[in-house]
């Protein structure tokens, strides 16, 4: 069985769109998306007679009617919402945060729920079963949108047997500085954790697939920020940031394999006692999928892996 | 919920933010600024590279530092873009590997940041010794701890030194690094102030008595030192002058000028995330004051040597050291050192406590950059190992310090190897001297990648933030690419084929086999893990290979 582990698409249309063909790129049985896949920002495209405004990447542009649609699809492309507005919609906007959230929160839902139907048309005719996991950068609005989808399993909270493997998934994560969506004290992620792990019969045929890396290894150094949030010393310090619960929980299970994100610039593999650890990393902002190729087999378990720049 | 937002010179917000992970605020230029200044260290790299100038003694010195940086401009400015576009593939692998193919970009970048990087471990050594130990050993009148590092033996002493030092700081992590940098940048600035104080107060009769004294006092040479060196070096630098200028000879210092100047895009590999063209602008400047405020310093050094110290005295003093290590009969200078510019204007205080604190608190210069040697190695040992086409192992971590122990003894074996043949076979020194070049060959490959982006990898070129930099609709990073590989050519060509510099094919029968042996090894590598790995069911051509859109 082959599986396909990718994950941090943070709203990338691109990064989606390659996520679903990786399925017949790939040869692949089994699609896993790792968490995250909402988008950071909201860019307003500001209507101002027969043209439109916009700055993307800080530069500002101004486009006719006929562009527009290329534009946003520009947007859409490095994970952000493009959101056609007047300027007082704006500036209306600019008052009210919570004004902003209620878009942020239609905006995302809107995009999962289009990246549902996509999935459903190109796997019509495809055995293949897809996972989806909410990360902690994305609402528990968009839950309902995945469970709701015909050819997406909502993955989060259960343990799901594919193929003779079990498979347990959580996207919540230790506390951010950003005070995200889905995050919670180690101590709650281990009891979130719990009633899953019970469920497993053979941790040498399990799949942990945590958003979370596991603390003090290679996939989970990010740089290190003050207190302000700005990167210490150019970016190049770094530091280990995941989680202790999934640490632990690796530690004492060891399952076969275990599936990472949330930290972009943590890409890499490594071993845990007998459990192989995998960060595919992210640079949806490139419209790059960085994935992973796991080939298990029924007697090996994992026969081998492969990280891959879709 | 926070909302965020960016007004980039409009008065209405034009973006939005929600509360997500890794929205960090800009980081400091002044921290990039400070890795690519420590790399074209204008002490330890610059003032070692320049004492071979006087070779091409027609060659105008300041002209030439000028036209490199003006040409490194143009690298800087071809991986800014590079960095800008494709953020997050860490440096030249990545780039190679992505849009020239998986095998090219393996092969350039592990000749270029893994084998060559062996090379550069006795060339750290070098430096150390012949600016730090052995004039500090002198000073200190501690004769035969300065002789000791002339012999073999001392020699690879001086070669474990440094790996254990390097090895040191890689197990201390880039935080812990980043700490020592900024203290040597600090503290090595002072004593980069006092030396050019002394410089600029001093006159160049103070000069003249000043070595005289200190050349009898620490070497015990008799007579008029300054004249007998001037005379040892007679046949090397007759008609030296600073005012020379042959334009083909001060072409000839740029391949001399690459071995500071042309690495202020070391730090590439380590720039990370970057967002839109303001970010661009961040990096670019970061390596591009990196280079300028060296190329600055560098002028007003050279023209402080011209006044206090004299050209001729300082082209006839390298002369004169050098021909006494690479010239067969030529007879040791009356200081038979290594003549450091620092211990030269050091002299001129007479005191030989203030001489060694000023040696000592230079010799910050080298602790604050030795620590680089290694640290871009590192990446791309874990890169290739990620990628499989190198054994899981080499990306391994021990458990307890976070130490990379696969790529440090990937390092640190073959390291030894050379720095013993270094040591006891200087017969073979001649390859050295391609430790340069081998790295250049490495940044061609990734200049060529640069400029052919916009056609090769259309998707990612037209939806970053350089798409729109364009001249007569060339993409500015197809213009840069295209003049940095025409100066890198040109560079490589002259250390081929010019019998001036010592990496010339003619000069150096080892030249051509040690790049024949390095380029198969790494091409064997290459196909012995794509064949290992086929028959594991791995196919290594699809890591780069892009997945449909549509």
């Amino acid at each position: 069985m082959r599986v396909f582990y990718a994950t941090d698409l943070h709203g990338s249309e691109v990064c989606w769109r390659k996520f679903i063909n990786a399925a017949k790129f790939y040869n692949a049985d089994v699609l896993i998306c790792g968490g995250d896949m909402t988008g950071k920002a909201m860019i307003p495209i500001v209507e101002d007679g027969d043209s439109y405004e916009l700055t993307l990447a800080g530069v500002s542009q101004r486009v006719g009617r006929d562009q527009v649609a290329e534009v946003e699809s520009q947007v859409q492309r490095k994970g952000y919402y493009p959101v056609r507005m007047t300027s007082a919609q704006v500036a209306e906007l600019e008052k009210d945060p919570a004004k902003v959230q209620t878009l942020f929160t239609e905006q995302m839902c809107k995009t999962v729920e289009r990246w549902m139907q996509l999935a459903a048309e190109k796997l019509k005719d495809s055995k293949v079963r897809v996972f989806v996991a909410p990360g902690n950068d994305d609402e528990m609005e968009i839950d309902e949108v995945i469970a709701n989808a015909p050819r997406v399993e909502l993955a989060e909270g259960k343990m799901i047997d594919i193929g003779g493997y079990e498979m347990i998934s959580s996207g919540w994560a230790n506390p951010t500085p950003w005070h995200t969506y889905r995050e919670a004290p180690e101590e709650e992620l281990t009891k979130r954790m719990e009633p899953m792990l019970r469920d497993i019969k053979d941790m040498s045929r399990a799949i942990f697939n945590f958003h979370p890396p596991p603390f003090g290894t290679s996939l989970d150094e990010a740089p290190a920020l003050d207190e302000n949030l700005r990167p210490l010393h150019g970016g190049r310090a770094l530091r280990h940031v995941g989680s202790t619960a999934v640490r632990e929980a690796i530690d004492k299970y060891q399952p076969m394999l275990s599936l990472h994100g949330h930290i972009h610039e943590g890409k890499g593999i490594t071993r845990i006692g007998k459990t192989l650890a995998i960060n595919p990393g992210s640079a949806y902002e490139e419209g790059m999928l960085l994935a992973s190729i796991i080939e298990l087999d029924p007697k090996k378990g994992i026969k081998n892996y492969q990280l891959v720049n879709g | 919920m926070a909302t965020t937002t960016d007004t980039a010179g409009t008065s209405r917000p034009t973006l939005f933010l929600r509360n997500a992970t890794g929205l960090v605020k800009a980081w400091s230029t002044f921290d990039a600024f400070l890795y690519a200044f420590w790399s074209v260290n204008l002490v330890t790299l610059g003032l070692y590279g320049m004492s071979f100038v006087y070779t091409i003694p027609d060659g105008q010195l300041l002209g030439a530092v000028l036209l490199t940086g003006v040409l490194v401009t143009f690298l800087v400015l071809t991986y800014a873009q590079l960095v800008s576009a494709m953020p997050r593939a860490g440096g030249d692998y990545a780039w190679q590997s992505r849009i020239l193919g998986g095998g090219v970009g393996f092969v350039l970048a592990i000749t270029g940041w893994w084998f060559t990087l062996w090379l550069w471990t006795p060339i750290y050594a070098n430096i150390l010794v012949v600016q730090f130990f052995a004039p500090l050993a002198y000073t200190l009148g501690w004769t035969g701890v300065a002789t000791f590092f002339g012999s073999h033996t001392g020699i690879f002493v001086s070669c474990l030194i440094v790996l254990a030092f390097v090895s040191w700081v890689i197990t201390l992590g880039m935080e812990g690094y980043a700490k020592i940098q900024r203290f040597c940048f600090w503290l090595g600035m002072g004593g980069l102030v006092v030396m050019l104080g002394i410089l600029l107060v001093s006159s160049h009769d103070a000069f003249v008595n000043a070595f005289n004294r200190e050349a009898a006092s620490l070497f015990g040479a008799t007579g008029n030192a300054y004249q007998a060196t001037l005379d040892a070096a007679k046949g090397s630098t007759a008609g030296v002058s600073f005012g020379n200028f042959g334009f083909a000879s001060t072409l000839l210092l740029l391949p001399f000028l690459a071995f500071y100047l042309l690495w202020p895009v070391w730090g590439a590999t380590l720039y990370g995330e970057v967002r839109g063209a303001k970010e661009y602008r961040k990096v670019f400047n970061a390596m591009f004051w990196g280079l300028w405020i060296t190329v600055a310093l560098v002028a007003v050094i050279i023209l402080l040597i011209v006044k206090t110290i004299g050209w001729d005295f300082y082209y006839a003093a390298n002369a004169a050291y050098w021909n006494s290590i690479f010239v067969a009969g030529s007879a040791a200078p009356p200081v038979p050192i290594w003549p450091y510019p620092v211990m030269l204007a050091g002299w001129l205080v007479s005191n030989h406590l203030f001489q060694a604190l000023l040696i000592a608190v230079m010799g910050l210069w080298f602790f604050g950059w030795a620590g680089t040697l290694f640290l871009s190695s590192t990446r791309v040992i874990f890169a290739a190992a990620f990628d499989r086409v190198l054994p899981e192992w080499a990306a391994n971590i021990s458990a307890k310090r976070r130490v990379p122990y696969g790529s440090l003894i990937l390092m640190i074996v073959p390291s030894l190897v050379v720095s013993a043949i270094w040591a006891y076979q200087p017969s073979f020194q001649g390859i050295f001297l391609w430790a340069t070049g081998v790295i250049a060959i490495t940044f061609l490959g990734t200049v060529v990648a640069a400029a052919i982006m916009p056609w090769r990898r259309k998707d990612i070129f037209e939806n970053s933030p350089i798409a729109r930099f364009r001249i007569a609709g060339i993409p500015v990073i197809t213009i840069t690419g295209v003049v940095s590989a025409i100066f890198l050519v040109f560079m490589l060509a002259e250390w081929s084929f010019n019998a001036v510099y010592g990496t010339s094919f003619s000069l150096n029968a080892s030249s051509p086999i040690y790049f024949g042996v390095t380029y198969l090894a790494a091409i064997v590598i290459y196909l012995v893990a794509r064949t290992v790995r086929k028959r594991q069911g791995i196919d290594l051509s699809r890591i780069h290979r892009e997945i449909p859109v549509e």
